[in-house]
């Protein structure tokens, strides 16, 4: 048993894709999607830069086998902006100087949006633990906290 | 005080939306056609030698391109050819061919399309190997009998240390075959006088691990050689592009119009991320000739790699009553790994340049072990040095009964006071720091809360400096036939340094910011520009920028001046155009001058400006921390609760970004205190090569951190600037030793103080 | 990765046949955050992989007053930790649960996986044995049920056959007056493997004097997550106080066979289990006080 055909939801757009199973989710959205935003920083889900919403949970897409995604919806950080306007989120990112190497910042700017639709106004501390599973060495977290801290208390 | 228009203002990064919306592209990002991946097999021995290497399975496996050792390589040109030398720079080794000096040392490479296919072939490859005599521990290292740890070092290459800080002093390199590759002495006075003279001394050992940089995307090359043409291009995540292009064109002997290498944007360095994979990937290109993708899994990189060096502080000082030094007297004992290139000098400078002290003696060795082989991280070697020193000025303090804060503040160097090699500090903003922090309110508070719910509760300060680098810089300013201008330098951006240069030129030619795009162009198309790191981009090629700008302002003013027909001094840059000074209505758009220089027929040279600088003033930064934790006295848990960074960084081009390099290096210096160390076993192989077993802090770990920005003008940097990057990494070891001290009454002289060693420290685990 | 064959059966039967003619060589896969790890990192490479996640049997979360909890194996930590029924009656599996890894984990990470990878500081463990999880097994004879305590034979392995899965786990009704905790040590504040793992569920007599019963469980001490059952012995029927609480510790320190490895010394670990069982003790006391 070589290829399985799975089917995959992406930033509202169906996809047919032809793997090898021990392939992960991360591995044919980033080589045969072609998005590129979601990142293997460890490939163990122990520093979350591949992180992507599926069926509405944030997941470490470097733990999911691309079979085990058949069916799934998913949302990564190509799908966040509309029309070329930039969600809150990534606006409050640039804003508030959150981003340096940028090698988290999908990831981040997803765990954020994670934590929003399900608490939209979480304290600091919730904030910390939402993102703790996305490590980040460029910023000590300070602004990447207050970012996402901003968005909760736009109107 | 100058009015500014761009610098000194926060600016958001340039490429901050292609980021967030996931557009940047990495050097993983990238694919060729036709493109192999390689995958490679280690040493799992410490130290050995190769018998034999089978490789005939691995080449037999269905998919597999190539199979690769150190015999089926492009030869490789050395420092050193005389016959049985083992380099001393490790690029010159690609795969081993008879000796293995570290876990984790590459010795082969397959090569395939399909990258399961490839791994599955590692597991084909048979090596034998002869297990040698392995030195772990460099304090074993360096005695008389020990056995080598490797062969004799040559001509030791420190080009890339020198790139982090350009120090001149005399190293003396080993006479004979022996561990320790190199070793320095500073002296100063009598420090036995010294030592008679001081009401208090104190002595111990202070000692800190080996800690991975732990960049978030790890270490890849993606190299292609067209053999036609003889042309090697190289796609890589480096802070140093030039600087691999000349190791490039000096290992396989190809000159540098036919070595590109394109530094593709960076996922972290801190130092540790300039030459690493690309030696081997372009070799494999070579071998190939089809490009080939080079990528290290997290766990290689943190097992082969090249991590800070861990360090033995011997320290001894001496104070008088009344709060003046005497004296001190250091050992430091760096281990280097497998090839020797620790930062021996940078280490005993500061140690030594923190206090004014009228007798020292300070002694660095770089000692070599089986272990992967050091490199640069954010500081090198100083926050190693500056755990020991800031640990005994808060001890003489105590003892003393005197303030931990006056007492530094008392002995603090200034501008004009002998650093450790006796030349003159230039203008330094140390004091101005430890004020700010002692203004601060976690100073201020300390000791009003000593427990809460079971816990106790201390705080901590510490000094940290650096030295800061300085390199040759190039830049060069273009206006574009609309009007806007770009920026093109050769500097890899790794800490938001092309927002500054974007900055700094638009300020100079009087523009807003978003007509000025910035370009780091590759080393085929780009102006010289030296390693991003040292904390000297900024302060060198930051000027580099400036000097651009005004060379193109020069030459907007010229045009415009035949244009308009006055004297350019009668003329200002204005936004979109050039105006007789104070006369908005007579003048000439940008526009209209770029069509002039550039149109056919046109009567104008193009306006190009350049801008090359060399830098000869050091420019020292000082970082003071202080924090408040919260320990708990039954399992030694640690919580952060608070901490404030003070730094002065010259003049803040971007207050922005200077913050979050501040928070950053804070964390990692918060982490290096508390949580990150590398571990071996008695076989010298690494038992944590995990993010999760490092224990890089997350979110949860670390506090809300305070930024304090002093001024106080560099001689040389752009505007007055001085590099930031690195002083605010050194202090966090020691804040957390000290905080903790004041919380328990304990202190721990090893770093990362874990859990366990407050309990051993407090009496309560003592097998 | 390695290549691999992979299944995804759609029902309980034909994932049992597919272990029973493939026979050796194979893992189990529910969400991947221990499979995959060890398929990249530890040398982990099976022939084939057997998805479970389209078996019904093996989903869902369902609590009565009657019955009690069922969780099935392949419920995630993040539905566990979010169960209103969890969160009040079982707190131990709650605090378990809610501890593991990251919210990425906790979205991925099943309690059949975090109990079959049987590692000793697996989170779920001591909750569940402190709170009489029963495990529910398929196989080649057909059903059959396991106390927590006897699935784990030792450093990641079970009782468990090649050919057997793991259906889900039972957990009885906490009797009335019943307090439970879990707590961890790890060094940093998140996403750590434990150091050492503490359970306690405890049950005060009808007129809520003295002690019941008490159950300790140990996670990341042994080759195995144990039962502190000398310390739970000094506690049966007894009047709390602070010197039966300090003795029952000592005696779990004494059930305990820590080994010394990155995470910290064996006297470390236990210096943890005589303060966090006495701290879990008091934890649950008052918990049953109040329940």
């Amino acid at each position: 048993m070589s290829s399985v055909t799975i089917r995959l939801r992406v930033n509202g757009r169906s996809y047919e894709v032809q793997t090898e199973p021990q392939r992960t989710l991360l591995e044919v959205v980033r080589e045969d999607l072609r998005l590129t935003g979601a990142k293997e920083g460890c490939g163990t889900g122990e520093c979350g830069a591949c992180s992507m919403i599926v069926n509405g949970r944030l997941i470490t897409s470097c733990l999911m086998l691309a079979p085990e995604a058949d069916g799934a919806d998913i949302i990564t950080i190509e799908g966040l902006a509309q029309d070329g306007r930039l969600h809150p989120l990534q606006q409050a990112f640039i804003d508030h100087g959150a981003v340096q190497c940028g090698f988290c910042i999908p990831a981040m700017i997803l765990a954020g949006k994670a934590l929003l639709d399900a608490n939209p106004h979480p304290t600091e501390a919730e904030i910390r633990r939402a993102i703790a599973g996305t490590l980040c060495r460029c910023t000590g977290y300070a602004k990447i906290v207050e970012a996402i801290a901003a968005v909760t208390e736009a109107p | 005080m100058a009015e500014y228009l761009q610098v000194g203002r926060p600016a958001p990064r340039v490429e901050g939306p292609a980021k967030v919306t996931g557009q940047t592209v990495y050097a993983d990002d990238i694919q060729l056609s036709h493109m192999l991946h390689a995958k490679v097999l280690r040493s799992p021995l410490a130290h050995a030698r190769i018998k034999r290497i089978d490789t005939s399975r691995a080449q037999a496996l269905e998919g597999v391109e190539a199979v690769v050792t150190a015999a089926d390589l492009p030869p490789v040109a050395r420092e050193d050819e005389s016959p049985g030398a083992m380099p001393s720079n490790r690029a010159e080794i690609l795969l081993a061919a008879d000796e293995v000096v570290f876990a984790g040392q590459p010795v082969a490479a397959v090569l395939a399309s399909d990258p399961s296919v490839a791994e599955e072939a590692l597991d084909l490859i048979e090596v034998e190997y002869e297990e040698l005599p392995a030195v772990l521990d460099p304090l074993e290292a360096m005695k008389e009998d020990a056995p080598p740890a490797r062969g004799p070092v040559s001509d030791i290459d420190r080009s890339e240390t020198q790139a982090h800080a350009a120090v001149d002093v005399e190293e003396e390199r080993a006479q004979t075959a022996s561990n320790v590759a190199s070793q320095m002495r500073l002296t100063r006075g009598d420090v036995e006088q010294g030592f008679a003279e001081a009401d208090v001394v104190v002595e111990r050992t202070w000692r800190t691990p080996m800690v991975h940089q732990a960049y978030i995307e790890p270490h890849i090359s993606l190299a292609d050689y067209h053999p036609a043409t003889g042309t090697l291009t190289v796609w890589t995540g480096t802070q140093g592009q030039f600087f691999v292009r000349d190791e490039l064109s000096k290992l396989f002997r190809i000159p540098e119009t036919k070595v590109r290498v394109v530094g593709t944007e960076l996922g972290g360095g801190f130092g540790g991320k300039v030459l690493l994979t690309q030696p081997l990937a372009a070799a494999l290109a070579i071998v190939a000739k089809r490009p080939v993708k080079l990528v290290m899994s997290r766990s290689e990189d943190l097992t082969a790699g090249n991590p800070a060096p861990s360090c033995v502080v011997q320290l001894k000082t001496g104070m008088k009553r009344d709060g003046a030094l005497t004296a001190l007297q250091g050992r430091i004992i760096y281990e280097s790994g497998a090839f020797p290139g620790s930062p021996i000098v940078i280490g005993a400078l500061l140690l030594g340049g923190y206090y004014r002290f009228p007798h020292l003696d300070i002694q660095a060795l770089d000692v070599m072990t089986n272990k992967v082989p050091q490199g640069a991280y954010r500081a090198p070697g100083v926050p190693q040095v500056t755990f020991a020193i800031e640990n005994h000025m808060d001890m003489m303090a105590r003892e003393l009964g005197l303030d931990p804060l006056e007492v530094r503040l008392q002995n603090a160097v200034q501008e004009g006071d002998p650093m450790a090699n006796e030349r003159p500090y230039p203008r330094i903003g140390f004091k101005q720091c430890l004020e700010a922090i002692g203004e601060n309110d976690i100073w201020r508070s300390r000791g009003k809360v000593r427990e809460a719910q079971g816990k106790r509760r201390g705080v901590g300060l510490a000094a940290g400096g650096w030295l800061s680098g300085r390199q040759p810089a190039s830049a060069i300013v273009k206006l574009n036939e609309d009007g806007t201008f770009g920026v093109v330098t050769g500097s890899n951006d790794i800490t938001g340094t092309n927002t500054t240069f974007a900055q700094i030129a638009a300020e100079e030619l009087r523009q807003p910011l978003e007509t000025v795009s910035i370009l780091t162009a590759d080393t085929a198309t780009a102006p010289f520009a030296g390693i991003t790191g040292g904390s000297k981009a900024v302060y060198t090629v930051g000027r580099a920028v400036k000097a651009a700008a005004e060379d193109a302002r020069g030459q907007l003013l010229a045009i415009a001046a035949q244009l308009l027909e006055v004297s350019p001094d009668d003329l200002e840059l204005a936004c979109g155009q050039v105006q007789v000074k104070g006369t908005p209505d007579w003048s000439v758009p940008l526009k209209g001058i770029a069509r002039a220089s550039t149109d056919f027929g046109g009567r104008y040279p193009p306006v190009v400006g350049r801008g090359t600088i060399s830098a000869h003033k050091h420019h020292p930064g000082f970082s003071v921390q202080v924090a408040e934790v919260e320990v708990d006295p039954e399992t030694g848990k640690v919580t952060v609760l608070r901490w404030a960074t003070a730094q002065d960084v010259g003049f803040a081009i971007n207050p922005l970004s200077i913050a979050g390099q501040m928070e950053g290096a804070t964390a990692q210096g918060l982490g290096m205190g508390l949580f990150e160390e590398m571990l071996f076993d008695d076989q010298g192989r690494l038992l944590n090569p995990s993010l999760l077993d490092c224990h890089i802090p997350t979110a949860a770990d670390v506090p809300p951190i305070e930024t304090i920005i002093l001024e106080v003008p560099s001689e040389e940097g752009p505007y007055g600037a001085r590099g930031v990057g690195e002083p605010p990494v050194v202090a966090g070891s020691a804040v957390i030793a000290n905080a903790i001290y004041d919380a328990l009454g304990a202190r721990v002289s090893e770093v990362p103080i874990t859990p366990e060693r407050i309990l051993r420290a407090l009496g309560k685990v003592r097998e | 990765m390695r290549r691999f064959d992979y299944y995804a059966p759609g029902s309980l039967s034909e994932a049992l046949s597919i272990l029973q003619e493939r026979g050796d060589g194979g893992r189990l896969l529910a969400g991947g955050t221990d499979l995959l790890v060890q398929m990249r990192e530890a040398g982990l490479h099976p022939s084939y992989v057997v998805s479970l996640r389209r078996l019904p049997e093996l989903r869902g979360i369902e609590f009565d007053e009657g019955a009690g909890l069922r969780i099935g194996a392949c419920a995630d930590m993040a539905a566990i930790e979010a169960h209103p029924s969890v969160r009040q009656r079982y707190r131990a599996l709650f605090e378990g649960a809610s501890l593991i890894g990251s919210v990425q984990t906790r979205n991925m990470a099943t309690i059949g996986g975090n109990i079959c990878n049987a590692a000793p500081s697996a989170d779920s463990a001591p909750p569940l044995m402190v709170l009489g999880a029963v495990a529910e097994v398929a196989g080649p004879g057909g059903r059959r049920e396991i106390a927590l305590e006897d699935l784990f034979t030792g450093p990641g392995t079970t009782a468990l056959g090649p050919n057997d899965i793991l259906m889900a786990l039972r957990l009885p009704v906490p009797p009335p007056h019943t307090g439970s905790v879990y707590q961890r040590h790890t060094p940093r504040q998140e996403m750590d493997i434990a150091v050492v793992g503490v359970g306690v569920a405890l049950t005060l007599q009808p007129d809520g004097e003295a002690i019941q019963g008490a159950r300790i469980g140990l996670g990341a001490v042994a080759p195995t997550p144990i039962r502190a059952r000398k310390a739970e012995d000094a506690l049966a029927g007894q009047r709390p106080s602070e010197e039966l609480v300090a003795r029952a510790a000592e005696l779990a320190v004494a059930a305990s066979r820590p080994i010394s490895d990155v995470r910290g010394s064996a006297a470390f670990r236990r210096e943890l289990v005589r303060v966090m069982t006495r701290r879990c003790l008091g934890i649950a006391l008052e918990r049953a006080r109040t329940s």
